[in-house]
Order: structure tokens, then sequence, then C-alpha cells
């Protein structure tokens, strides 16, 4: 499977994806975008099997990336990694289509309870 | 034109628009784009939001179909489920067609050829 | 009067955000008053809406490139400017974000800022501090309102 990790923070791609690799998901490629409009790209190319979005980043919000792709038919996989993790966020983020809030920091237990029930 | 206050709608818009063999240009809201042509870009087609800051869609809208010289910009709006009822009254100002989210890219090249728009 | 976090809520935050992701060991963060460098590193995000103001990260610029070589999993002298800009900006978002979880909302997070040296936020005043010391470097974790 693919996961697509979209951040504009690069330590955090890589927190993501080795944190990733500590949940058991080693077996998955690995993609990475560094804002919206890269990830935009990488959906259209070749679609993958989940999207793992930082919530504030430059020029497009990920609320505002998952908000287009649903708008535009597209039911990929989408679950937000953000340091701000309030009930109404998540209230939010379940209605624009995400699928779950994984809140910064996280452990590599947060990942394996928000990505198994998708991955499996 | 692609007219649309998400950046990443215009992206997908303007995606699906290049595929079906247009040239794309883009803007954030109804007062750009009358902007835009107001310094001479002439469409074929606009999809227009429904909802904008500055200038919304139905507004664009009104301010196209009062320009003789506009006429003959189809108009095609890209609106909710929950601004259906609405569109009504976007037809009654001069708008051709409309496209429901989410929409999936054949939806739009369907309803570009009830139009007879499409550059085939 | 609505919550405002207090500074052991500062301190357990920014704890998570240690233990987490740059530093296993929970004792290698610890409480102590200390002098802050003038070259210091500062990392901040401000807060608009509901409460309007700033949470400021500032660390001693070894401390900023150990927090680097930590999240990027590279020697401490091999660490690049913008690799200390990247770490010390997500940093102060998490810290940020989640002390936005503790103050009044709706609030939007900006985007992180890094400078080194102090960041002046004029009309806003620190409501809460904590100073800590990380492998005997200084870390200031504080909060700032704007004055209505």
């Amino acid at each position: 499977m693919r996961i697509l990790i979209v951040d504009d923070s690069r330590a955090m791609r890589l927190i993501v994806a080795r944190t990733l690799r500590l949940a058991g998901y080693e077996e998955h490629e690995l993609i990475e975008a560094v804002d919206g409009r890269h990830a935009l790209d990488v959906v259209a190319e070749e679609p993958p099997d989940l999207v793992l979005c930082d919530w504030n980043m430059p020029q497009m919000s990920g609320l505002e990336l998952l908000t287009a792709l649903r708008g535009a038919g597209s039911s990929i996989p989408f679950g937000f990694v953000t340091s701000e993790a309030s009930p109404q966020m998540r209230v939010t983020a379940l209605q624009a289509g995400a699928m779950f809030l994984i809140a910064k920091p996280f452990t590599a237990q947060d990942f394996q309870d928000a990505l198994d029930p998708v991955l499996a | 034109m692609v007219i649309d206050d998400s950046s990443a709608m215009r992206l997908i818009l303007g995606r699906i628009m290049r595929s079906l063999g247009f040239d794309v240009v883009e803007a954030p809201n109804g007062a750009e784009a009358i902007a835009r042509l107001q310094s001479g870009a002439m469409p074929d087609i606009a999809l227009v939001d429904w909802n904008m800051p500055v200038m919304d869609g139905l507004a664009f809208v009104n301010a196209v179909r009062r320009e003789e010289k506009w006429r003959q910009i189809t108009l095609m709006m890209v609106t909710t489920e929950s601004e259906q009822s609405q569109i009504v009254r976007a037809l009654a100002a001069g708008a051709h067609e409309y496209v429901i989210k989410p929409f999936t890219p054949d939806a739009i090249a369907d309803k570009l050829a009830l139009l007879g728009v499409l550059a085939y | 009067m609505p919550y405002i976090p207090s500074a052991d809520d500062l301190e357990v935050i920014t704890r998570e955000v240690w233990t987490s992701f740059l530093d296993g060991d929970p004792a290698g963060l610890i409480a102590t008053s200390s002098e802050m460098p003038a070259d210091k590193i500062t990392g901040c995000v401000h807060l608009t809406g509901a409460y309007t103001g700033s949470i400021m990260l500032q660390c001693s610029p070894p401390a900023a490139r150990q927090a680097a070589a930590a999240l990027f999993s590279i020697a401490p002298e091999n660490v690049t400017q913008s690799e200390v800009v990247d770490a010390i900006g997500e940093i102060a978002n998490m810290v940020g974000g989640n002390v936005k979880s503790m103050l009044p909302g709706p609030s939007a997070l900006s985007l992180p800022s890094v400078v080194q040296g102090l960041l002046s936020v004029p009309g806003a005043q620190v409501v809460r501090e904590v100073q800590l010391s990380w492998h005997a470097q200084p870390l200031f974790v504080s909060l700032w309102q704007q004055a209505s």
C-alpha cells in the first residue's frame, strides 16, 4: 500500500515515517509531499491508499486539501496529524471527510490505533 | 476560467479542464475574475464557485450578463448540495449550467458536452 | 474567569513533546532557572481569536542544534541552519498547538516563525513562563497575551 505523508516540515515528515515503521507498517511504500499542491500532483498521478496530512501549512491548509479532494469525488482515506486536537477540531475534520485525527506529539501506539482499521 | 477561493479546488478543476483540452486561467473570486475579463481575457467557459469572498458566484454571473461583449462566455456554476436551491437564481441570472460537488471529471465532461463547449 | 494554562501545564506539554520525539529520557529535561544567552533561538506561534497572544520557545543555539539533530537523526555538528529553523518551528507548533487546546476558543494558530535573538511582540505581555534545562542548556517556554 502507498501512504502519502503531507507536511511542510521535513522534520515532521521524517518523524511520521519513522513512527509508521515503529508501528509495524514498514512494508508499505511511503511517499512525501511538501505541501497541498504537491500532494494534489501525487494524487492525480498515482493515488495513494492513505493520506496523512498536517493541518496548518502555508498556501493550502490540510482542511482545504481534503475539502477539495472530497468535492472532486475522491474517497481516498485521509487522516490528519496535527498539534491542535481539540474536540471541535476532530468534529471539523470528520465532517470534512477525514477518518481520524492524530494529535502531535504521538506514539507508535497512536498510529496503530488510528491506522489498523484503515489499512487492515 | 476557473473561479474559486480554494486554491486546491482551482488546481483540481484546472487539471480536469486541461485534460479536456482547455487552456486555463484562474481567479480566486468574482472581482478578480471580472478584472481579468476587463483586461482582455475571453474564456469560452467559466467554472464559477458559489461561495467566494469579495464577489460571490451569483454577483459574478450578474456582472458578466450586464456586458454585451461577454455574452458568448458560457457560465457553469460549481455548487454544493446545500446550495442547490439557490442555483435557480443563478440560472435565472444567466448561468447556463451547474455541477454539484462531489463531482467526477466525467460529470464535468458530460455537462460541457451538453453545453457544446467541449474542445474535441 | 476562563482557564489559562499554568506554568506546570506548559512544562507538561513541553515534556510530552520532548519524550515523544527528542529525548526518551524524562530526566533529561529539568525545571531550573538559568540564564538565556542573547544569541538564543526563538520559535513562536501566534493565536488570534477568542485568545490573542503567542507561545514562545527559547533555547540556546547548542540546544537548538541538539533538537534538530534528534529530529533529523543526524549528528549535531552536521545540522544546517534550515534544519534548526524547521525543527524549532515544528516544536513551537507542537507546544503551541497543545497550549491552544487549553485556551478559550475559537482561535486560529499561525504558522511558526523562528529567529535568532529576542522576538518582541508589540502590545503583548507574558502571562506564564517555565524555565527548563535540557542537558545543561536553557530552554524557556512562555505564553503571552495581547493587551486588549
